[in-house]
């Protein structure tokens, strides 16, 4: 992949929250995945499932 | 006072999580408003309808209003107007009152835009995509938290959950006012009101990145809503037969399946977003701008890149959708659609990752219009997909007659090696001497 002159010139310094901000949204990914594991078995064995915002 | 960043991201989140609760509330107890007042299927469906009304006006005036009073202030308003109307309705017992108090109330949706601005006035560039990704992705999930919990907590006693969900937020209101700053720096927030005018607006209005992030926003976040109205009802006809043969009978457990398949899309959506805000970083962080004909000098050109991955992605999953549909498959649909509510998230994570960096005059202003006009897609896209012979092309023709062009747009419009936001209509009129 190409790279931009001012990204790549760019040191990278991030401040301590950002590793708890990207902890939160890993935390938040895994529960997107579980949520619409568990709701799509439960639906696609007939045992109904996670009605969501409907 | 003294305060640090991730407080104003926690005030804000909180804020606009607490919002999206009430925002989607009537819609969480529809049924139970609908046996109080003997209401029609047709009565019912405007009522549904009624909490998309304030968005596209609402927001552009409440991003505005960001940039010139300052979000915390702006937030305090929208909360405290929502929550005293909705302390209202829960002692209401004519229809018609009722109903306006919750059009009223709907407008806490507009809450999103002035949380952008907030987050923009204390974060780094380099970390901007992952702090408005965390803002937007956990306020949003608000809107299904509701949904699932305030009928198990409340029963069918709406006028109970309308009281504490007011009162709540005349709580989180005063917060906001206390702890809130609206800026990182006074010159900041200084700067940011002096360029809220009219001839500012009107100079957003008319960039051409900021037309091409409202209609990449349009492909995600419009679709997002759009998609949410429609789905149930296309299950419900396109695959009523593999439902009833997963075991699914009658129209309430009909109902139950289309509306699990549905919610998936809606829920991934949401808790993505925040990754797509990280993935917004990290093109940052590495430099990368792999697609053709667009800038690669820019600052933040990666951020671009990343987000016109995004509406490619989207574009393709549209044209899965119809594919896996007329394959008749149910399942293969599912999974396409898992896969398109993560391809919405990194649209509507990418497109906030990059509004404050090309306007950071002006965020509120710019947030107003990408985030407000382009929810008026949502109410265009159920159209089309209803409208032809076969109801699983309608993905195909939306994709083919409106994403196609939008992304061909978005390339031509962020091709720019300098300053893209000086190039637009009525540039010689509008352009500020030191806008860049």
């Amino acid at each position: 992949m190409m790279k931009t002159m001012e990204a790549s010139a760019a040191p990278a310094a991030h401040d301590p929250w950002y590793k708890y901000g990207v902890a939160v949204l890993i935390l938040e990914m895994a529960i997107a995945v579980a949520v619409s594991a568990w709701s799509l078995y439960m639906t696609f064995h007939g045992l109904g499932g996670l009605s969501g915002k409907h | 006072m003294k305060t640090h960043k991730v407080e104003q991201l926690v005030i804000a989140t909180t804020g606009f999580f607490w919002c999206f609760l009430m925002w989607f509330a009537t819609a969480a107890f529809s049924p139970s408003i609908a046996a109080n007042y003997h209401l029609s299927i047709k009565a019912m469906g405007l009522l549904a309808s009624s909490a998309i009304w304030m968005a596209p006006v609402g927001r552009v005036a409440a991003g505005w209003a960001s940039d010139r009073f300052g979000a915390p202030r702006t937030f305090a308003f929208v909360l405290g107007t929502c929550g005293l109307v909705s302390i209202a309705s829960a002692y209401t017992v004519d229809y018609r009152l009722l109903f306006i108090e919750r059009v009223i109330v709907a407008a806490a949706g507009v809450s999103f835009v002035i949380g952008i601005q907030h987050v923009a006035q204390w974060f780094k560039t380099n970390e901007i995509g992952t702090a408005e990704g965390l803002y937007a992705g956990t306020g949003n999930v608000g809107a299904g938290a509701g949904a699932l919990l305030l009928p198990r907590i409340f029963g069918t006693d709406y006028r109970s959950a309308f009281l504490w969900l007011g009162v709540v937020a005349l709580g989180i209101a005063v917060w906001y006012l206390v702890r809130g700053k609206a800026a990182h720096t006074a010159e900041q927030r200084d700067l940011v009101r002096a360029r809220s005018d009219l001839r500012g607006t009107l100079f957003v209005w008319t960039r051409y990145i900021a037309l091409a992030l409202m209609l990449a926003y349009a492909m995600s976040f419009g679709l997002e809503i759009a998609l949410n109205a429609w789905l149930p009802g296309y299950f419900t006809r396109g695959f009523h037969g593999a439902i009833v043969a997963l075991g699914f009978t009658g129209v309430a457990g009909i109902q139950i399946a289309a509306g699990t398949f549905a919610a998936v899309e809606s829920f991934t959506a949401s808790l993505f977003r925040p990754f797509s805000g990280y993935m917004s970083d990290l093109f940052q962080r590495k430099g990368w701008t792999p697609l053709p004909f667009m800038a690669r000098t820019l600052p933040y050109a990666p951020r671009l890149h990343w987000l016109g991955i995004a509406v490619i992605l989207i574009t393709m999953g549209m044209t899965g959708l119809t594919i896996a549909g007329v394959m008749g498959s149910l399942h293969l649909s599912v999974m396409v659609l898992v896969v398109l509510g993560v391809f919405i998230s990194c649209g509507t994570g990418g497109t906030f990752a990059l509004v404050p960096l090309l306007f950071p005059d002006r965020p509120g202003t710019a947030s107003g219009f990408i985030g407000g006009v382009s929810t008026a897609a949502g109410i265009v896209y159920p159209l089309i997909f209803a409208s032809g012979a076969d109801i699983h092309m309608g993905y195909l023709a939306v994709a083919l007659s409106m994403f196609l062009p939008f992304v061909l747009f978005y390339f031509w419009a962020a091709r720019y090696e300098r300053h893209p936001e000086e190039h637009g209509l009525l540039t010689q009129v509008l352009v500020i001497e030191d806008a860049a």
